[in-house]
């Protein structure tokens, strides 16, 4: 791999970050703008670990309250059930439907899990320089990115829901706090993974290359 | 690769001032949810309300998670679990109770399964066949919280924030009546009956009743409640009657009050006391007598017919009733005779005097040797005397009616014994009755049969007699007719021949004062006579031919 240490960083050199044109940075510690679009020019995002932190943990805080408070009550004749997206899984699991079970299980809690989980990885994996494949962490990244959006579904689903299922005073839905708090990791999950900028994957592996090799 | 040429082009580093760590503002999000998070959190910690447990003999549709507790129709607790106790012989459920509904759970709250229920006097839970079961609750008074319940088998009949107040009926038995029976007041709806028991003696039950607002303020300490169960058909001497409060109390039973009229208007009674239940609404609403005179009756009659209760007369308006029926022995004679004590109101005498006297009435009525007075004066001198009637002959009621009998022979009133006795009549009743009896008896011995075979001889015998006098009369018109009018046709010749004799011998003999003129005179007024009579004979022959046969009847 002795062309990845051959990067526009080392070689004085700054990418646009919305263009990709090649330039000269204007001077090391401000590169200046870009001379095709317009764009603030930066070597790397500014602040992108701490920015990255600061997401990650405020999605896990409200990763709690979003599995443990309900997402929706349902009000039938008198009666009122709310649901926690784990209840809904056991129930899905309990009345006969384990596949939809696992799919809202995958989709609603391992994947935002997963996704604070992997970034969470990244980030230390990053600042610290520990050794590994970068290419996976690649990957790693690129899969957040990718399934990041998915778990939206949830949300949108319990918003159809509400909205549709208004049949009083027979039955109605309610929307219940958690699926807020769950709306809230998603969003910071996604804002995570995009503060996230990849290139310094390969910058620590360049300076373990430097220090060991 | 020529790494080194680039090296040398390139600046060297200098090694700057560590400035002061940055920190971004991004770090406001993470806080923010922490703030948010730890706010719903401590939220949720300070809303919790108390989990109780409560202990039921069966929870009948009461399932963990689903089932709540309602107080007023509104949800304040939710069962949590349902399990059962560690010997097994009972459910528990404990319920995590609002937080708002915290203050609420005190040591005299009450806890119930709703379900439906059909009973006579309605059905309610009905709410709960959709729904599912629920757990009633009825907040209590008391201030002390509580954590453990045991929950009540059926739902308190009444809740204690509703208006109103309960009292008690002390009554011989329950009749008809029921958990629900309705209680009216002028036929409304004023209450029900919320519970009953038996009395530690066991003979008289304790009924638990509650009145409503506004009803309740008509309860006062003389109000009289009586059992206006079903349908009360009484037939006594004064005949049949049939009474019923409502439809629902036909077949629920059901429960009456009302305050007579000549109650003193007092405050409501308070709240629990106890009443006196009455069979009925005439003897619940009786004027109290105050003045009773007991005497004692013996009759030499039967009295069948004649039972407690029956109205005492006098003059036919009722004085009094008959408290007791029975017989009278007397261990030297043997004799038996009937017994029958009575009671008498000297008030519903005085009550029907005329205005005028009702003061005189009464202030004679006071005193108890006028009114013995009055009555020696009665029995003794004018004769009133007690006698057994019929009041009606179809169910043959008896009463007991004081009448005057002048012609009654003496009597004296003994009042110095126990029982006081007054003399009585024999009944005209049973005189009526054996009379009848007897008209029947020798009716019914009357020889039906030999009179009708007799009749119908005799009818067939008049028969053959009215033939044989057709036939007489037949012969008479062909024999006799004839040869009466011969007769007569010798007689008008011989008249006529007379007429001439006299006519010949008129110019001989003409002195009025002959002899032979006034034998002729009277010879001529003979035959006239005779001709008269033979006229009236053959009248009465035309219109009475049988006369011929049978003589001239009697008319």
């Amino acid at each position: 791999m002795t062309g990845a240490a051959r990067t526009a960083s080392r070689a004085g050199l700054v990418s646009c970050g919305i263009c990709e044109l090649l330039l000269r940075p204007a001077d090391k510690a401000a590169p200046g703008y870009c001379p095709r679009c317009g764009a603030e020019l930066a070597k790397r995002r500014h602040h992108s670990i701490q920015y990255t932190w600061a997401l990650v943990i405020a999605a896990a805080i409200c990763y709690i309250p979003a599995n443990l408070l309900p997402v929706m009550t349902t009000n039938t004749l008198g009666s009122s059930d709310s649901d926690t997206i784990l209840g809904g899984v056991v129930f899905l699991y309990t009345s006969g439907s384990w596949p939809l079970a696992l799919v809202v299980l995958i989709a609603s809690v391992m994947v935002p899990l997963g996704k604070l989980v992997a970034l969470t990885y990244l980030l230390i994996t990053v600042q610290r320089g520990l050794p590994g494949s970068s290419r996976d962490r690649t990957r790693l990244y690129r899969m957040v990115g990718l399934i990041g959006r998915w778990s939206m579904l949830d949300v949108f689903v319990d918003t159809f829901t509400v909205a549709l299922i208004q049949l009083q005073p027979l039955m109605s839905v309610q929307p219940a706090p958690g699926v807020v708090f769950f709306a809230a990791v998603v969003v910071l999950t996604m804002l995570a993974a995009e503060s996230f900028d990849p290139r310094l994957i390969w910058d620590a592996e360049t300076r373990r290359e430097k220090r060991y090799g | 690769m020529d790494e080194g040429n680039d090296r040398g082009n390139l600046p060297q580093a200098h090694v700057e001032p560590r400035k002061g760590l940055h920190i971004s503002v991004v770090w406001i999000i993470p806080i923010l949810a922490a703030v948010i998070a730890v706010g719903i959190a401590a939220q949720r910690i300070m809303s919790e309300g108390p989990t109780i447990t409560i202990v039921f003999k069966s929870a009948g549709g009461v399932e963990a998670g689903k089932t709540v507790v309602k107080y007023k129709d509104v949800v304040i607790g939710q069962v949590k679990t349902v399990q059962l106790t560690a010997d097994f012989s009972r459910v528990e459920v404990t319920v995590k109770v609002a937080k708002s509904a915290a203050g609420l759970i005190v040591e005299d709250a009450k806890f119930w399964v709703v379900e439906p229920r059909v009973s006579l006097g309605g059905i309610s839970g009905l709410g709960t066949l959709l729904s599912g079961n629920y757990i009633g609750f009825e907040a209590g008074k008391s201030h002390k919280k509580q954590r453990r319940f045991i929950g009540l088998e059926t739902p308190p009949m009444i809740t204690t924030d509703q208006p109103g107040r309960q009292f008690a009926l002390k009554a011989a038995d329950l009749g008809s009546l029921g958990i629900g029976s309705p209680i009216y007041y002028h036929r409304l709806k004023a209450g029900e009956v919320i519970a009953y028991n038996l009395e530690d003696d066991g003979k008289s039950v304790m009924i638990k009743i509650f009145i409503n607002e506004p009803y309740d303020k008509y309860v006062i300490p003389e109000t009289r409640f009586w059992n206006a169960s079903g349908l009360d058909v009484s037939v006594g001497a004064s005949g049949m009657q049939v009474r019923t409060q409502s439809v629902v109390s036909l077949l629920a039973g059901g429960l009456a009050f009302d305050t007579p009229p000549f109650a003193p208007k007092t405050d409501p009674a308070p709240a629990d006391a106890i009443f006196t239940l009455y069979s009925d609404q005439a003897t619940a609403m009786k004027k109290p007598e105050s003045i009773a005179a007991h005497y004692v009756l013996y009759f030499n009659e039967s009295l069948r017919g004649l039972s407690v209760g029956a109205p005492v007369t006098l003059l036919g308006l009722p004085t009094g009733e008959v408290t007791e029926v029975g017989v009278d022995f007397d261990p030297k004679t043997l004799k038996i005779r009937g017994r029958v004590e009575i009671v008498s109101f000297a008030e519903r005498m005085t009550a029907r005097l005329g205005k005028d006297q009702t003061s005189a009435g009464k202030a004679l009525m006071q005193s108890k040797d006028q009114r013995e007075r009055l009555m020696r004066l009665l029995v003794e001198e004018r004769g009133l005397r007690a006698q057994l009637k019929s009041g009606s002959l179809i169910t043959g009621q008896l009463y007991v009616a004081f009448d005057y009998f002048p012609d009654a022979p003496k009597a004296k009133i003994n009042w110095n014994s126990e029982r006081v006795e007054l003399p009585v009549m024999p009944s005209t009743v049973h005189d009526l009755e054996g009379k009848l009896t007897g008209i029947i008896t020798k009716l019914d011995k009357l020889p039906y049969e030999e009179i009708g075979e007799d009749l119908r001889k005799s009818l067939a015998s008049l028969d053959q007699m009215l033939k044989d006098a057709d036939k007489a009369l037949n012969h008479i018109d062909g024999e006799l007719m004839p040869a009466l009018k011969a007769t007569l046709d010798k007689l008008h010749d011989a008249v006529s021949s007379a007429d001439r004799v006299l006519k010949s011998t008129d110019a001989t003999i003409v002195g009025k004062d002959a002899p032979v003129q006034q034998e002729l005179h009277d010879a001529l007024k003979e035959i006239a006579g005779a001709a008269r009579s033979l006229r009236l004979l053959t009248d009465y022959l035309e219109r009475h031919p049988e006369a011929l046969i049978r003589g001239k009847g009697g008319e």
